[in-house]
């Protein structure tokens, strides 16, 4: 079978064939992966992973977990969730740590908060993530892993919003393009930026795609990750596609804070593996 | 027809009590075998088209916190239906709770597998594909391939296409539920009817039984309801509001003119 055939939709863009080179010409040509984030760690920049929790002290995230919220299903609030306040974030499946794990290998100084809104109760999904997604949004932080989506088209416009509020916040959303191609929030907005997989193993090759709505590919395939209970495993999906952007994401804004969204997307479009310098 | 009204209400008593004696009995007596049917065929399907020696279906019992496989292929076709795994537990509760597909090249290395859950089928898969089955934003199941015969592990386009196969699943079971539920109501409406309690319509009970020759006109009404009642259901949520305030709007009026349906 030819390797195209191996990719789902979203990722199929990234496979050896159909793969684009793009030339980089202007202004933009300038800009280098040394210029991005050469010499970055991550320091001080705040990463938050929306997802199943964080394993605060696994020891492939090192004791960069600074904390976190639950946010639980709650039939009587009025958003119909609650806030409960999360120091030593626990991970109930391993999904948020693995996600964690490759930010951290990337950006080893980055501060990771656990966002948790996925869990034992599978009631409420989509209005707990708009609530943690919030909840990251007003607490500020640089960067936001969203290995997670919804389907729901009633959810459209408050996402949208929430991808709103963020980008004029300068909140970096990193969104995993479905493993589907089907409706999915806020991976498929223009402000946030998509990734889905493609099948190489090198965590600093990304690819750019020039057809929306999958801004980027990067690793997702058999990827080495953190797990639940200081374990370790072989995964594979989209959502650990996503991690490796955010990663790279906070290394350049632990270089250049005062970076907007818009910016920093331009700045992986002209670093990306297959972006090169038009011949003069 | 040439009985009185209180006769015509106590045939109508005693066939609602057969009524919901023959749905007890049948269990979810509306749509049973079709939807199991319809899983097992899905499941087949999947497995043929992955070339995978095993694919199962799971539902959560949100009770219990539990997953239990309802329909299997291949390799625990026999062992499988029926048994119950913690939803925080195994591959298979992994994806029910995060509500994300995964593909594991090697199951047995993986800190989620359960081995014991496993063994107690008695099929240890290599590698699994899992997808959840969605709801709204619920995940209701899991839905898994085991063991790609062609090649070590299932890959991306393996994942989108099972996503696939898994929507279609989804739609049939959250049919299915909804007739379970329908079911049950319609159970609890028809004994809240016969009033189970009441001495004096079991007096009426009584003297139903002792009336011969009922037609079967009021059970196809009911059926009938149920019928519409089904078609409701799959209305979306508007919908379905419409209708329940046309009905109530019809509940009061009859309540507050007590000789309406005389």
């Amino acid at each position: 079978m030819p390797e195209s055939s191996e990719l789902p939709a979203w990722s199929s863009q990234f496979s050896l064939e159909s793969l684009q080179e793009l030339p980089l010409n202007g202004p933009l040509a300038g800009l280098s992966r040394d210029w991005a984030w050469g010499g970055s760690t991550g320091k001080g920049v705040s990463v938050a992973i929306v997802d199943s929790g964080l394993e605060y002290d696994h020891p492939r995230l090192e004791g960069q977990v600074r904390g976190g919220v639950i946010v639980e299903y709650d039939e009587n609030a009025e958003n119909k969730f609650r806030f409960i306040d999360d120091p030593e974030p626990q991970d109930l499946c391993g999904h948020g740590t693995a996600c964690a794990g490759i930010i951290h290998a990337l950006a080893p100084e980055a501060d990771l908060w656990s966002v948790r809104v996925l869990g034992r109760d599978a009631r409420g999904r989509a209005i707990q993530f708009a609530g943690g997604l919030n909840w990251a949004i007003e607490k500020s932080m640089q960067v936001i892993n969203l290995s997670l989506s919804t389907g729901r088209e009633e959810y459209y416009a408050l996402f949208h919003q929430l991808a709103d509020a963020a980008y004029f916040h300068r909140v970096m959303l990193i969104s995993a393009a479905n493993n589907i191609p089907a409706p999915c929030y806020p991976s498929l907005y223009s402000s946030v930026i998509s990734v889905a997989a493609h099948a190489g193993h090198d965590p600093l090759t990304y690819y750019y795609n020039p057809a929306p709505p999958v801004d980027f590919g990067a690793p997702g395939i058999d990827v080495e990750v953190a797990w639940k209970d200081k374990a370790t495993m072989t995964s594979t999906g989209n959502s650990f596609a996503a991690p490796h952007i955010a990663g790279l994401v906070a290394l350049i804004l632990a270089k250049h804070p005062d970076l907007t969204p818009f910016q920093v997307k331009t700045i992986l479009v002209a670093c990306a593996s297959n972006v090169h310098l038009a011949p003069a | 027809m040439g009985n009185s009204p209180l006769e015509q209400e106590n045939i109508l008593i005693r066939q609602l009590r057969r009524l919901i004696q023959s749905i007890e009995a049948a269990g979810h007596s509306f749509l049973p075998s079709t939807d199991q049917v319809l899983l097992q065929s899905i499941v087949e399907a999947a497995a043929r088209i992955f070339g995978a020696a095993a694919a199962s279906i799971a539902l959560i019992d949100e009770s219990l916190q539990e997953l239990v496989f309802r329909v299997a292929y291949g390799a625990g076709q026999e062992s499988l239906p029926g048994k119950r795994i913690p939803l925080d537990q195994g591959i298979v509760g992994y994806v029910a709770m995060t509500g994300q597909p995964i593909a594991v090249s090697n199951v047995q290395q993986d800190p989620r597998f359960s081995q014991s859950f496993a063994k107690s089928t008695g099929y240890v898969p290599r590698s699994i594909l899992a997808t959840p089955l969605i709801s709204g934003d619920r995940v209701i199941g899991v839905m898994e391939v085991l063991d790609k015969i062609s090649a070590p592990s299932f890959g991306l386009q393996d994942m989108e296409l099972l996503g696939i196969f898994a929507a279609q699943a989804a739609i049939a079971i959250q049919q299915s539920q909804q007739f379970d539920r329908i079911d049950v109501a319609l159970i609890n409406g028809l004994k809240a009817i016969a009033g189970d309690e009441s001495p004096d319509l079991q007096a009426c009970l009584d003297n139903a039984a002792q009336l011969a020759g009922t037609g079967s006109i009021e059970v196809s009404d009911l059926q009938e309801l149920a019928r519409l009642i089904y078609d409701f259901s799959q209305l979306d949520e508007a919908g379905r509001r419409l209708c329940i305030q046309v009905l109530r709007t019809f509940q009061d009026y009859r309540i507050s003119r007590p000789n309406f349906l005389k």
